[in-house]
């Protein structure tokens, strides 16, 4: 292992806007947005379980990206210079989250199982205080507005410097210029602002991971664990927030895939140091998503309490089991043997196809927290409303993500050049020999 | 063996008052020659207090198992307790130099030997308290399992077995780890010892002698070790934390377990490095090997594990109320308000709050201060595994038979002289191996050829 080389000029660079990004982009919203009014016409139920599992699932994913981040920042990590601005892009896509959740407050006893047995359940009316509409309505409002502010307002700060080196830079269009204007008020130099910009990231990330953690385990409880009313388990919230961050790091992966081919700067800066440290993160939490799915599946097994094992045994039997086993697979199985090699991680191609595979897994492991719970007799175990209605949630995160990328420099042009505590006193009065 | 410390021409450098190699090898190697008065203080302690674990358990062998204070219904108490208490201090050693060499974190280099070396004598530690506890462990070989003539074979859907093997595999792991790292260090302690000693460093050594093909091997071996023993940092924990978990207990009975214990571990663990290394390094005077950049690092890292742990605390605490069975809910208002309620207001205390205070940097900057917060932290993380274990027990199910355990002065013996047995194998092995990794300190400073080419370039 080497250091880590940044180089002293970084170029400005953006997404190229085209037409077929634009008509891609379009074509997803519209059959997302006609599917799911087809959806609402033929099969309500069906339609917003399709929703709610997506928004969940994208959600997660942006969400990740963002925290990835945010904790790469946290550690002072230096090899995703060239990446974490791809990481940091998803936060573009949290305004949309924010307006998707909107209707979902909506749905009260049509979605949640427990409005209706309230009424004749002692347990349930013992957990009152937590289930019930209003404080479900106030608290995802609250919860999602803090995450997402924060998300954002993180994104903002990491953004910031580099508003100077987009107006030296050539090919300036009205958009970028207008955000440029607007996120640059009370510009105080570039290297104050950097200063300034790092000082308040320190702080930030910190609590960004912290607000994530608590949010993320309430949207898991109440959008999932609560559809079964009697069944909850202890680690569902952390192996929930657990799999968005390894959605992040496999939507970061699957991005800078994309986006070597488009420019030769993108190619040299993301490079096999930055792919290779990828695969290894993708690989690893591969294998701790798998841990923190068996570490709650083995106590659950082993237990057999009849309120707890419920949850599992809708999952394993049929229809579901087959859904499991694929999610398994495709979780665990396809990406540790995929990503095990160095040469693997190594190569765009294989990188993005195995990051690919999680993302698919994950968007099905968020459809079978949901789905299995609201189950009637006669559902389809997976109805094609699901994919249909993920083109929307897909096409909204396409577009905001590459808005971003076309906005702002897709590799962060200011760097923080050392780790801050390098330059503390102690070592700079301490160099002469003793 | 490849490390990948960022050290840079603009004064990055991790170790400022540290010039040359040879500084390096005196200072290091000053560690192992005659020890002062303040060691064999140390020492004495320890052995005495060794003496009164063994004289404890002599008396428990002679008596039986009776005179521990563990009956129905607390059937594990401090002995389980202090079991888990260690095998959570081991975990520093492997996650040091293991998990955080693979993340390239370039500030381990100066604790980790310290961290293995603890992790070794914690394992030996918490091995004890198995045996202990049995009450007849001259039978303890009926957890191995092989072909015999009793036809015996152990459970293996117990989790007790699993713990068999767990425990087995990381002591192998870590002590394998350990003792591979300080082969480049033994020979160089080697060069400057003289009579038997020398004899022991050169066997010990196994004839290294640094070229590079045996430098090339080495840094092999290293990181396929370090990539093996990274699992185990987490296996081991999580099966130690199904002991309880597989049960229906409640307080036992968690999805979280394995994580939240995995967590508590390595949060045990590094307060515990830093209990240790603070004496280390005012006794040594190891001030410009371990700088105060990495006891800042450490803070930050028990500051994660705290939050980990809080939030773990948290769920619990919630999900046992979301539950809205009757006797999740009553188990934990007896944690909060029952009997034990002290045990576990000190766990919330110790672990929950205190580290709050490293939010600050000063504090995290402050070396007399993060001692003392280590010490709260050793102290909450010996309780939260009472309050898990104990206090679960002490009001399950049943009303009648609920009831109250007390340790007995046999127990509290060999609870202190698990410290002392402890510490008296980390004096020793400060005094015969080097308590900081020479081999690779050198390698973040500035190598001697370079420098006099800046120079004259200069």
């Amino acid at each position: 292992m080497s250091s880590i080389h940044i180089p002293e000029d970084i170029p400005v660079r953006y997404l190229e806007r085209s037409k077929r990004g634009d008509l891609l982009v379009a074509a997803l919203v519209v059959v997302g947005l006609g599917s799911f009014v087809a959806a609402l016409i033929v099969d309500s139920h069906m339609a917003w379980i399709s929703w709610v599992s997506n928004w969940l699932f994208f959600t997660s994913v942006a969400m990740g990206a963002v925290v990835f981040a945010a904790a790469t920042t946290i550690v002072k990590a230096r090899w995703n210079w060239s990446t974490k601005r791809v990481s940091a892009a998803f936060a573009a896509y949290l305004p949309f989250a924010f307006l998707t959740l909107l209707p979902m407050l909506s749905l009260g006893g049509s979605y949640f199982p427990w409005v209706a047995e309230m009424a004749h359940d002692p347990i349930l009316q013992s957990k009152q205080a937590y289930l019930n509409l209003p404080f479900l309505v106030a608290r995802n409002v609250v919860g999602a507005a803090a995450l997402f502010g924060v998300a954002l307002y993180f994104a903002y700060l990491v953004v910031r410097p580099d508003l100077k080196a987009m107006s030296t830079a050539s090919g300036d269009h009205p958009g970028r210029a207008r955000w440029r204007d607007r996120l640059g008020v009370g510009w105080i130099g570039q290297e104050e602002e950097e200063v300034r910009s790092w000082h308040r990231l320190q702080v930030i990330s910190p609590v960004l991971v912290l607000v994530y953690a608590v949010v993320m385990s309430m949207f898991a409880i109440d959008w999932a664990m609560s559809l079964e009313p009697h069944w909850f388990s202890t680690l569902f919230g952390g192996w929930f927030f657990m799999g968005a961050f390894w959605a992040g790091i496999a939507v970061t992966a699957v991005s800078i895939s994309r986006l070597i081919p488009l420019h030769p700067d993108f190619r040299t800066s993301m490079g096999l140091q930055q792919r290779h440290d990828l695969g290894k993160l993708a690989f690893g939490f591969t294998v701790f998503w798998t841990y923190l799915f068996w570490s709650q599946y083995i106590v659950i097994w082993y237990g057999k309490l009849p309120w707890e094992q419920a949850w599992m045994i809708r999952r394993a039997d049929a229809p579901w089991g087959n859904m499991s086993a694929l999610t398994i697979f495709l979780c665990f199985v396809v990406p540790f043997a995929g990503l095990l090699g160095k040469r693997a991680k190594l190569n765009p191609g294989t990188l993005s196809l195995f990051c690919s595979v999680i993302l698919v897994g994950l968007w099905l492991e968020r459809w079978m927290l949901v789905a299995p719970s609201l189950h009637h007799d006669g559902d389809s175990v997976f109805p094609l409303w699901y994919p249909l209605i993920a083109c929307l949630f897909a096409g909204l995160m396409l577009a905001s993500v590459r808005w971003f990328l076309a906005t702002f420099p897709v590799i962060q042009v200011w760097q923080p050049p050392e780790p801050i505590e390098m330059l503390e006193p102690e070592r700079a009065t301490s160099l002469t020999p003793r | 063996m490849a490390t990948a410390t960022e050290t840079s021409a603009r004064g990055a450098a991790p170790h400022p008052d540290v010039t040359s190699y040879s500084d390096v090898n005196r200072d290091i190697l000053a560690i192992l020659q005659r020890p002062g008065k303040g060691w064999w203080a140390l020492f004495g302690l320890a052995t005495a207090g060794v003496g009164l674990m063994f004289f404890s358990w002599g008396i428990q062998l002679v008596k039986g198992i009776g005179v521990a204070g563990i009956s129905k219904p607390v059937g594990w108490g401090v002995y389980i307790t202090t079991f888990v208490f260690w095998v959570g201090i081991a975990h520093s050693g492997t996650l040091v130099s293991a998990i955080l060499f693979l993340f390239r974190a370039p500030w381990r280099q100066s604790i980790y030997r310290a961290a293995e070396a603890m992790t070794v004598f914690a394992v030996m530690t918490a091995g004890l308290f198995p045996l202990i506890h049995v009450g007849r462990p001259w039978l303890a070989y009926w957890l191995v399992p092989y072909p015999n003539a009793r036809f015996l074979w152990p459970n293996f859907r117990s989790p007790l077995v699993w713990d068999v093997f767990a425990v087995t595999t990381y002591f192998t792991v870590s002590a394998t780890f350990f003792y591979l790292g300080t082969i480049p260090d033994i020979a160089a302690a080697r060069e400057a010892a003289t009579g038997l000693r020398k004899k022991f460093y050169q066997f010990i050594s196994l004839g290294w002698r640094g070229t590079d093909r045996e430098w090339h091997h080495f840094g092999k071996a290293y990181i396929f070790l370090a990539a093996l023993a990274t699992p185990l940092v987490l296996s081991v924990h999580s099966v130690v934390s199904w002991d309880f978990a597989m049960g229906i207990t409640p307080g036992w009975h968690a999805t979280i377990f394995a994580p939240y214990f995995v967590a508590g571990a390595i949060f045990s663990g590094m307060a515990m490095v830093i209990t240790l290394t603070v004496p280390l390094r005012k006794v040594f005077g190891l001030q410009a090997y371990l700088t105060t950049k990495h006891y800042d690092a450490m803070a930050k890292l028990i500051l994660l594990t705290s939050m980990i742990v809080l939030y773990a605390y948290l769920t619990e605490f919630f999900m046992a109320w979301y539950s809205g069975e009757e006797i999740e809910r009553t188990s934990f208002w007896d944690r909060l308000f029952g009997s034990y309620w002290w045990a576990t207001w000190t766990m919330l205390v110790c672990n929950g709050i205190v580290p709050i205070m490293l939010w600050f940097k000063r504090v995290r900057h402050s070396i007399p201060a993060l001692f003392v917060i280590s010490i709260f932290i050793n102290i909450g993380m010996w309780f939260e595994r009472f309050v898990i274990i104990v206090v679960s027990q002490h009001h399950e199910f049943v009303p009648f038979a609920w009831g109250v355990y007390r340790p007995s002065m046999v127990e509290m013996g060999i609870l202190i002289g698990s410290f002392a047995w402890f510490g008296f194998w980390f004096l020793i092995f400060c005094r015969l191996l080097p308590p900081v990794a020479i081999a690779e300190l050198k390698e973040v400073l500035p190598a001697p050829m370079r420098r006099k080419e800046a120079v004259d370039h200069g």
